[in-house]
């Protein structure tokens, strides 16, 4: 188990097939999110305001590009409000104008009310820009253990550890 | 090298494969369903009514109630790979203010329709829950659900514009649409043209028609 450490060059080989299992997962979430022109091309849901389409933990594809037609009233778009960091998925339900200064109001299918109230100070609308894609597809519960990593974060020291632990006892 | 924890490992490894190609499967098979919605829809009743946006707010602002009537056939988009279907109704005016062929659309109703296998999750009460899950009869898809007949519906939302104004709006029209929400794969709304066996969506737009202007408020009601 120790010969990997005896071992310099075996050693060496091993760190660095450990880096390159980690910078292709990073490069295809940079390229997918290229491809899809969103700077989060896979969200995981986080509320139940969007029930029963989307439940927590379900995985969401984002596409951003409006090859066809502009962003419609109807789509579930993942927006960020001005100065918040929380991107929240909803659907759009009005749309006043067309272009890029359209004015548009989302809602989520599980809530009474708008998303006004959920908006800046003073923002009573989004605009194409506070979109960072519209949802294509759909994948269930995958994205469920990333709410338990962030909901208990030893898991997270846990898992990094053992994947570590993988890499270097790994032999080819 | 083989021990137990490799041995795990490739196990995993293949069962997140075998079951993301299953689902990718599942989700094509919604190519091979034939999809013919159709519907009537009309405006019955149209109304323009002063309120405020919200309570604490000083600002009167123009509110239209739009009524209308719908009968539609959604049945054909319930497979097995549907999750729910989400039908909505929106008026579609011109927007002459913000451009040459702008508009508003607005969404005045809409409706959560589960298929039986995703009843267990809707945002119901036990009663409620219990007589749509009854409702199904057993069965996990329901086409009979797709089946909307709507008489002089009230509208969910009373709809406005930035601008506080929309009496007498013009060329106003009323659309159906849906978004199919799967098990697993790609979400689909109206198609704008057949695809495949996909079929666009026949009728489902009223004729045009125009606001009326702002309700006088009845005087004698009034203390």
């Amino acid at each position: 188990m120790l010969s990997a450490l005896g071992n310099p060059r075996q050693a060496a080989a091993q760190v660095l097939n450990f880096a390159l299992v980690l910078s292709t997962a990073f490069m295809m979430w940079k390229g997918l999110s290229v491809v899809a022109d969103s700077p989060s091309p896979i969200v995981v849901v986080l509320s139940g305001s969007m029930e029963p389409a989307f439940q927590r933990g379900d995985l969401l594809f984002l596409w951003n590009r409006n090859l066809l037609q502009e962003t419609a009233v109807g789509e579930v778009v993942v927006y960020n409000v001005k100065d918040k960091d929380i991107p929240i998925v909803h659907r759009v339900v009005r749309k006043y104008g067309t272009g890029d200064e359209a004015k548009l109001l989302t809602k989520g299918d599980n809530n009474q009310a708008d998303d006004t109230e959920l908006y800046a100070r003073g923002q009573d609308f989004l605009v194409r820009k506070d979109i960072i894609g519209s949802v294509v597809a759909y994948m269930p519960f995958v994205g469920y253990v990333t709410i338990m990593l962030s909901e208990h974060p030893w898991l997270k020291t846990v898992m990094l550890g053992i994947m570590g632990l993988f890499a270097i006892l790994q032999r080819e | 090298m083989h021990n137990s924890l490799n041995r795990l490992q490739s196990v995993f490894g293949f069962f997140t494969t075998v079951a993301f190609t299953l689902g990718c499967l599942i989700a094509l098979t919604d190519l091979w369903a034939e999809r013919t919605p159709s519907g009537v829809i009309k405006a019955t009743n149209t109304q323009v009514v002063k309120g405020r946006p919200h309570y604490y707010s000083s600002k009167k602002e123009e509110y239209a109630i739009i009524k209308f009537s719908l009968d539609a056939d959604l049945s054909s988009l319930f497979t097995w790979n549907t999750k729910q279907l989400f039908v909505y109704v929106t008026a579609e005016w011109p927007a002459p203010e913000a451009g040459m062929n702008a508009t508003n659309e607005a969404v005045i109703w809409d409706s959560i329709i589960t298929n039986p296998s995703a009843d267990h999750l809707v945002n119901l009460g036990p009663i409620g829950k219990k007589k749509l899950k009854a409702s199904a009869g057993g069965k996990s898809i329901a086409p009979e659900r797709g089946l909307l007949k709507l008489k002089n519906q009230k509208p969910k939302y009373q709809i406005s514009h930035p601008s506080g104004k929309i009496a007498s709006a013009e060329d106003v029209t009323l659309k159906v649409h849906y978004n199919v929400q799967p098990w697993f794969g790609l979400l689909t709304w109206n198609t704008q043209s057949d695809i495949g066996r996909w079929k666009s969506f026949a009728g489902g737009v009223s004729d045009q028609f125009s606001l009326p202007a702002v309700k006088v408020k009845d005087d004698k009601k009034k203390p």
